[in-house]
């Protein structure tokens, strides 16, 4: 665990397009879930 | 270029709906979906209310379905059987939906429960489609061959009243279909979606259907559900505008029979991924839209019949005074349309064939 924290922005750096896609699609589905439960 | 739509009270542009329609019929023909998840929301951008949109679209399903299945029946690839079992769940799964329907909108609640059902199957499908079509792209990239098992097992292959299905040579329980059916035909009534992006999947990974029969079964089976959401939806809430019909119709077969086309000369692996973006940001507009615009408390103008010009006023007579007649009318409307388009279709392939054979 704590290797993979360590090699975490190298990677994040080598897969910039996964990462990016990882954290957009995060904020997306945060979006609409926190969207969800302030409409009802 | 404006024109008014009598049922739904509102004025939309005559060009937007023909363009967004075409690009949506390309869309489908192109990779083999509806269209209906990305139409609907075009319509409610456009502002046709959600109610209007949802009711609308199914109409302009049941027109491109029929010329689908058509082409389809021409070419004999559709299984009739299974087709019919998956619409006696339809039917049941419609019924369901549109209760479902009626709740929500006694309680005023039903346009935010189809902006959140469409947030929701977009961010699903948009998800799934940008993961899958990415993984596409990379195996490509990296010359990557994965070996499938043939057949996936599930709980769902284990039930009662096994059957045969001569046609896709199998033998299953007639519950899977009608299970499948049930839960397509529950969200297409409150959607306004054929839901072939569920069907379709289905039918490959759990009923295990050879892959040319599906999309004929798929677009048979939507013939039924969209009728009876046509139906339920003119007789209940009096909401099929056949000026806008006509017009979705219009711009969406000629669009499918483009996309079709072009799909049979272009790569679609890196298109989809463009589509997966394309659904999501649909997904980002419609949950902006819902969120964080202040949407202005509209008054009900009361429309002047009078004040109509005479088809208007027609299409307007006729929905309030007899709305069973009014409900088979837009019914039959869109079926003459669907299979208009599929032999006029069938009559310029003869036509090229002919000509082609005579150059050769």
């Amino acid at each position: 665990m704590s290797s993979l924290l360590k090699n975490l922005p190298s990677e994040i750096k080598k897969n910039k397009l996964k990462t990016g896609i990882f954290l957009g699609l995060s904020a997306y589905w945060g979006i609409i879930l926190i969207g969800t439960f302030v409409s009802f | 270029m404006e024109v008014f739509l009598p049922i739904a009270e509102v004025s939309v542009n005559i060009l937007a709906i023909f363009f967004l329609s075409g690009v949506v019929g390309v869309l489908s023909g192109l990779f083999g979906v509806g269209g209906g998840f990305l139409m609907t929301p075009f319509l409610i951008f456009l502002g046709v209310p959600p109610t209007y949109a949802v009711a609308n679209e199914a109409n302009n399903i049941l027109a491109t379905s029929v010329s689908g299945s058509t082409t389809h029946y021409l070419k004999e690839t559709l299984d009739y059987k299974m087709g019919l079992m998956i619409v006696v769940g339809g039917v049941f799964g419609t019924l369901m939906g549109i209760w479902t329907f009626t709740y929500f909108k006694d309680i005023g609640k039903i346009d935010i429960v189809i902006s959140l059902a469409y947030m929701y199957i977009l961010a699903i499908i948009g998800t799934a489609m940008l993961v899958e079509g990415l993984g596409e792209i990379e195996k490509a990239r990296k010359k990557i061959i994965i070996k499938k098992k043939l057949h996936v097992h599930y709980w769902i292959h284990g039930l009662p009243l096994r059957m045969r299905f001569q046609k896709s040579k199998l033998y299953e329980s007639a519950f899977t279909p009608i299970i499948i059916g049930l839960i397509v035909g529950f969200i297409a009534a409150i959607m306004g979606i054929g839901g072939a992006f569920i069907l379709v999947p289905a039918m490959i990974y759990i009923i295990g259907m050879p892959t040319r029969l599906i999309p004929g079964t798929s677009l048979f089976v939507t013939i039924f559900v969209s009728v009876i959401v046509t139906f339920l939806h003119a007789f209940n809430y009096g909401s099929i505008d056949l000026i806008l019909v006509f017009m979705l119709v219009t711009g969406s077969i000629v669009g499918v029979q483009v996309g079709q086309k072009l799909g049979e000369s272009i790569d679609s692996t890196g298109l989809k991924t463009l589509l997966a973006v394309l659904l999501l940001l649909v997904g980002i507009a419609i949950a902006y839209d819902t969120f964080f615009v202040e949407h202005l408390i509209v008054e009900n103008v009361k429309i002047d019949v009078n004040n109509l010009n005479s088809l208007s006023m027609f299409i307007k007579k006729l929905s309030v005074e007899t709305p069973i007649l009014y409900g088979l009318f837009s019914i039959l409307f869109a079926i003459f349309l669907g299979a208009g388009a599929a032999f006029i279709r069938k009559f310029f392939s003869n036509l090229r064939k002919k000509y082609s054979k005579k150059t050769a």
